[in-house]
């Protein structure tokens, strides 16, 4: 039976050269089909630990835990395969400059060894659909607006269909109306597959509207961890000021 | 004077007891972290060309990959090292033939010991300190950008070595079109050479085309010279980018070091594979 667990962290701490520690001590855990939002103030460590998670930051004390195996001291290569497990949208997108956007979506099913042209290209279309930029497969990065990479990051993210999820702000960038139909059918995908979600987002309103469980990070500590009801109705000041957008509190 | 006030409310950090505090430096502590900084920027750079190393053996092109770079590095540098070859070897020969005409009034070995030297050391180490500024520089702006706005970090989550991905497709093309470039770039600097000898010094050219001193020595340790220094430019340069950190500043700063560091790479190699090649085939 496969482990409940699917993202474990245990005291996980981190510091970059010269700075104060951007985590201290993290303990998270998230379930296995859980759609898990983690929010907090900027620079509170959030795409840190996203980053943490897939192994593309190295803690400097504590443990991590894909689906039960530990991985906090996996070589690259060994990395790659727990990699291969995960989708995940980058902050800045981080769309390859040199490809086109279809090329861009199809780059981590070819990884994974999809060579079916046919095979790709319907996914590449489905994935496009999904994000409402339909025929867009020939466009180059540089001639989209910020919206429209985001958009394209999120397909990338779930061209695999990964059994693990992790975006970081989905939504930055996009309008209202467009922002909304993303997290609902992100959320819609995840339902459908089954798969672990970690989401970081600053759109905490709509963001509460989908997630299971939340997280509240602040100063390189994790302040809440429990159910979206539970954190809406939480008596901790900064999680009731963050959660609720509100102007007077001790953040 | 009054002392200064504590605040009424210790900061969060402070609270956590682990925040950071200024602790005092000395001489030692600043050269032991320069030492360890060091120690670590070498690893950093002998663990990519490890992987270079390897990539290169093991790994799959896609097509065109390594040609698209060979054009990159090799034909657009072409112009740029005609003009400064051209003029180094017009240069280079004009102050030569002063020298010596103070010594010796015959200025018929001059092509010869021009030729010499060029094959055995110059032209090899000239092009590419010129090659080490344009293609070094290019190399680490490109793969730097892409560490800064997480390309690099998307390759890794793919499955792909970014050592793999976009260090060995430039050396592979730098290591061939690096050895055709000098071999073209000492071509250029000879006959500016030539027609600077025959202008100023009037020696004719069929006195100036002569290859006597020229021996099996001086074309291995040129030859040495040309894969070393093809090899050294994108593994350093390379490394500078993937060293890459911040945002367009930390580009920038990348690129010079990129500059600084496959010129040094050069010199070095220079001095070795001359040193080596002293004792090899004494002159």
């Amino acid at each position: 039976m496969p482990p409940r667990r699917v993202i474990e962290l245990r005291g996980i701490t981190k510091r970059f050269v010269d700075g104060p520690p951007v985590l201290r001590g993290v303990d998270l855990t998230v379930p296995r089909g859980c759609l898990y939002g983690l929010v907090g103030p900027g620079a509170a460590g959030k795409s840190v630990l996203l980053k943490l998670v897939v192994g593309l930051l190295r803690p400097d004390a504590g443990a991590l835990l894909i689906e039960g195996e530990d991985i906090t001291g996996l070589d690259e290569l060994r990395l790659h395969r727990v990699r291969a497990r995960i989708g995940m949208l980058f902050q800045n997108n981080a769309l390859f400059d040199h490809m086109t956007v279809g090329e861009n979506i199809a780059f981590p099913l070819r990884r994974a060894g999809v060579t079916d042209a046919a095979a790709l290209a319907e996914r590449v279309a489905d994935r496009l659909r999904m994000v409402s930029l339909p025929g867009f497969e020939d466009r180059m990065p540089a001639g989209l607006s910020g919206g429209q990479k985001k958009r394209i990051g999120v397909a990338r993210a779930t061209a695999l269909k990964a059994d693990i999820v992790l975006y970081d702000e989905p939504a930055a960038g996009l309008d209202p109306v467009t922002s909304q139909k993303i997290f609902d059918t992100l959320r819609a995908e995840q339902r459908e597959a089954g798969a672990t979600v970690v989401m970081v987002s600053s759109d905490i309103e709509r963001l509460l509207t989908i997630t299971d469980r939340v997280g509240m990070l602040h100063r390189g500590r994790l302040i809440f961890d429990g159910t979206t009801a539970e954190a809406l109705a939480s008596r901790d000041p900064r999680v009731d000021q963050f959660v609720h957008g509100k102007t007077d509190g001790p953040l | 004077m009054a002392p200064p006030v504590a605040p009424a409310t210790p900061p969060d950090d402070a609270l956590d007891g682990d925040a950071e505090r200024p602790r005092p430096r000395g001489l030692a502590a600043d050269t032991g972290q320069l030492l360890i900084e060091g120690v670590r920027a070498f690893r950093g750079l002998f663990d990519v060309a490890l992987r270079t190393v390897y990539w290169s053996l093991k790994g799959r092109r896609e097509k065109g990959v390594v040609l698209e770079q060979a054009f990159e590095i090799g034909n657009k540098s072409v112009f740029f090292l005609t003009v400064t070859q051209g003029f180094i070897g017009m240069i280079l020969v004009f102050q030569s033939g002063l020298q010596a005409r103070r010594v010796v009034p015959d200025l018929t070995m001059l092509g010869a010991t021009f030729l010499e030297l060029l094959v055995r050391d110059l032209a090899a180490t000239l092009a590419s300190m010129m090659l080490a500024t344009r293609v070094g520089a290019g190399i680490a702006a490109e793969i730097g950008s892409m560490v800064v706005t997480e390309q690099v970090d998307a390759l890794r989550m793919c499955g792909v070595d970014p050592v793999d991905w976009l260090v060995v497709p430039r050396f592979l093309a730098s290591v061939v079109m690096t050895g055709v470039l000098i071999f073209y770039a000492g071509a250029i600097a000879y006959f500016a050479g030539g027609a600077t000898a025959w202008a100023v010094f009037d020696v004719q050219p069929q006195t100036y085309l002569n290859a006597r001193l020229l021996d099996i020595g001086d074309v291995s340790i040129g030859l040495a010279k040309c894969v070393a220094y093809g090899a050294a430019i994108p593994i350093v340069s390379g490394w500078c980018g993937l060293s890459a950190r911040g945002g367009s500043e930390g580009v920038g700063i990348a690129t010079t070091q990129a500059v600084v560091f496959s010129s040094l790479a050069v010199i070095i190699l220079n001095l070795v594979i001359s040193g080596v090649g002293f004792v090899l085939f004494p002159v």
